[in-house]
């Protein structure tokens, strides 16, 4: 048999190529030298260059690589919001790692390899490609969320992800070998052509299983109620630069396979079960997610909580399936990347050396002790409530508007009312910093520090809110590009 | 499969149901066995259960590949990690309070595959087993699977590198 060379567009995978050489040049500058915080400034420089190599592609037309991979306006606009997150994400580490002693060469090689695994799940249109992409982003973040494994509660963390994580990529795998069973392919658009009306394959039980399978498989990644479980134990025991970059990244990663998947493969099979189902999903991960929030005592384990909630709200913009869902969900993305991390990088300053420090009361009194900080962390709050004039209220805009669109008004509804749940439990934290004294105990801390990188992350990310709040254009205009190709 | 002589059918069969015995039977000692280590020996005997599917397939390679790399290297592995690590021997149950509750939703799943498989009209092929499958295999990896291909050396790197930091010990300067 003769082996033709196959030609290989290598553009359309440029953005990840960029990060994955990063990630190379990383670990062979992490041999050479002793002061790591260059190795995260160099990761830093990559991210950049990806971002040059993805805005040089928008707007241009698709390119696909041999079926497996396209650089769609989609998955280039999912690479901002991934490079956006590891950025900040890095900026949160260079701080958060050199005071606990935890500053390695591996930490941002990792980042930076999980980060090119979420861009593949985005640009994929192959099963096998979405599930490689899958592995890379989850083993990396195994690692990362066990990086302070000489400390119970991160390899408590770790472990638990692992096994989880896991479990729900069997569960992936075991529905995409149904697909393949029924439709015989792994390609998401051969998938779609054989779902098209004329084929008569309609309601396929079999390829339904698969389906079923593949969205327990998602839901576990994007923390999902009834696959939630692990989320509060996993990102308060990883170390809070992790827990911010994986409640984001993970998170959208998850949902950009999810949507691609449903959008080109699953728009005429069985939409209405899927909607449905999904319809589910939504309203339980929502209203668990903001009910158990509001019974946290621990800022960490609250956002923890928060984070699912989210996570329900971006399934209202998935559930429509419509185009002005999915531009919802990318809006909601970016805007979640900046207030999430920003909330985050609060904890992380917060937040002792031994993981103590995120309790709602050593919040008391904030304002009087480091204003910054408190006024950032009010904003990241109000954001994440929805309450103009922040990015977080255009976001949750956005996605209920798609909801109202396809007539699916009730979803917005229970949208609304879980918003106004989530307002108690984020207005304590803004009660507690502004209109409580504070403590014995918190006076007698240790001051507050903030490192250069972290002050850096939280103006960035506060700008961010409050200027893509009150003009939300460029965000709009952004995530207009974000179409199939 | 059409392209067997009738006479051999029963032997087929005798193979399929001895080789389903070892995968199912060593699952299950897997899951129910007490001692880690015995359950790993169960786990050899399901490994080589499914290298006879592939053999009664005409998928030589891949049953060469499951008999190595799973029935051989990666099982000695998880015996070595069974060894080494404190309590090998440990008659422990591996069930907790909640075994009735994974066990209902284990059930169901059960039930919603064994309908849906035994509703649905399989495709039978009656093309002749490939007769060059390494050949085809590797023209499939190095042509239209290549990006894949290529991508599982990203997600080895990942894993090693990891596997290294978490097992490495203290160096002296965190000492």
């Amino acid at each position: 048999m003769p082996i033709e060379i196959p030609t290989l567009n290598v553009i359309a995978l440029a953005p990840q190529i960029v990060v994955v050489v990063t990630a190379l040049v990383v670990m062979a500058l992490d041999i050479s030298l002793t002061d790591k915080r260059v190795v995260g400034y160099v990761s830093l420089l990559g991210l950049a260059a990806a971002a040059v190599v993805t805005f040089a592609l928008l707007g241009g037309p698709a390119q696909a690589i041999q079926q497996m991979a396209v650089s769609d306006g989609y998955a280039l606009v999912l690479n901002l919001v991934f490079i956006v997150t590891a950025a900040l994400a890095i900026l949160v580490a260079l701080g958060y790692l050199d005071e606990r002693e935890l500053q390695h060469g591996e930490y941002y090689a990792l980042l930076l390899f999980s980060t090119a695994g979420m861009m593949l799940m985005a640009a994929a249109t192959d099963l096998i490609v979405v599930f490689m992409g899958l592995e890379i982003m989850s083993v990396a973040l195994y690692i990362l969320a066990a990086f302070n494994h000489r400390q119970v509660g991160s390899g408590e963390a770790g472990m638990k992800y692992f096994i989880l994580g896991a479990f729900a990529s069997a569960f992936f795998l075991y529905g995409v070998a149904l697909l393949y069973g029924a439709t015989g392919s792994t390609n998401l658009h051969a998938i779609g052509e054989w779902f098209s009306p004329d084929r008569g394959n309609l309601g396929d039980p079999l390829a339904l299983v698969g389906l079923g399978l593949l969205l327990i498989g998602f839901a576990f990644k994007v923390a999902a109620v009834p696959f939630q479980w692990w989320t509060p134990d996993v990102y308060h025991g990883a170390p809070t630069s992790v827990t911010a970059f994986m409640s984001v990244g993970a998170k959208a990663a998850g949902f950009a396979a999810l949507v691609r998947i449903l959008m080109v493969s699953f728009d005429q099979a069985f939409t209405l079960d899927w909607q449905l189902v999904l319809a589910v999903l939504a309203v339980l991960t929502m209203t668990v997610g903001n009910i158990a929030a509001l019974a946290q005592k621990d800022v960490k384990r609250m956002l923890a909580y928060s984070s699912v909630a989210h996570a329900g709200y971006i399934l209202v913009g998935v559930v429509p399936a419509t185009m002005t869902g999915v531009k919802g969900v990318l809006f909601y993305l970016m805007a979640y990347a900046f207030m999430n991390i920003g909330a985050f990088a609060v904890i992380a300053v917060l937040e002792h050396r031994d993981a103590i420090g995120t309790a709602l009361s050593d919040y008391a009194g904030l304002s009087t002790r480091k204003p910054f900080l408190a006024l950032a962390m009010a904003v990241f709050m109000f954001s994440l409530t929805g309450i103009p004039p922040f990015v977080g209220f255009w976001g949750k805009l956005y996605v209920f508007r798609a909801a109202v669109e396809a007539n699916m008004s009730w979803l917005a509804v229970v949208g609304v009312i879980n918003s106004a749940i989530s307002a108690f439990y984020y207005l304590s934290v803004v009660v507690q910093m502004y209109m409580r004294t504070p403590t014995d105990e918190t006076a007698a801390a240790p001051a507050l520090r903030l490192s250069g990188p972290v002050v850096v992350t939280l103006a960035l990310a506060l700008v961010a809110t409050v200027v893509l709040g009150l003009w939300p254009t460029p965000l709009v205009n952004l995530t207009a590009l974000g179409i199939f190709g | 499969m059409p392209n067997f002589d009738p006479s051999q059918i029963p032997l087929v069969s005798i193979v399929f149901w001895v080789m389903t015995v070892f995968t199912l039977g060593g699952a299950l000692g897997v899951v129910t066995s007490r001692n880690l280590f015995h359950a790993a020996l169960y786990l050899i005997l399901s490994f080589f259960g499914v290298t006879g599917y592939y053999v009664l397939l005409s998928a030589g390679f891949l049953a060469m590949v499951q008999l190595m790399v799973y029935a051989g290297a990666i099982a000695i592995l998880i015996l070595f990690a069974i060894m080494f690590s404190r309590r090998p021997m440990a008659h422990e149950s591996q069930a907790n309070q909640q075994w009735w509750l994974s066990l209902l939703l284990a059930l169901a799943l059960f039930v919603v595959l064994v309908v849906v498989v035994g509703a649905v009209n399989w495709p039978v092929s009656d093309a002749a087993p490939a007769a060059d499958t390494v050949t085809q295999l590797g023209v499939a990896l190095l042509g239209s699977y290549l990006i894949p291909f290529e991508v599982v050396a990203v997600l080895l790197s990942v894993a090693m590198i990891g596997a290294i930091f978490l097992a490495r010990e203290k160096t002296e300067a965190e000492e």
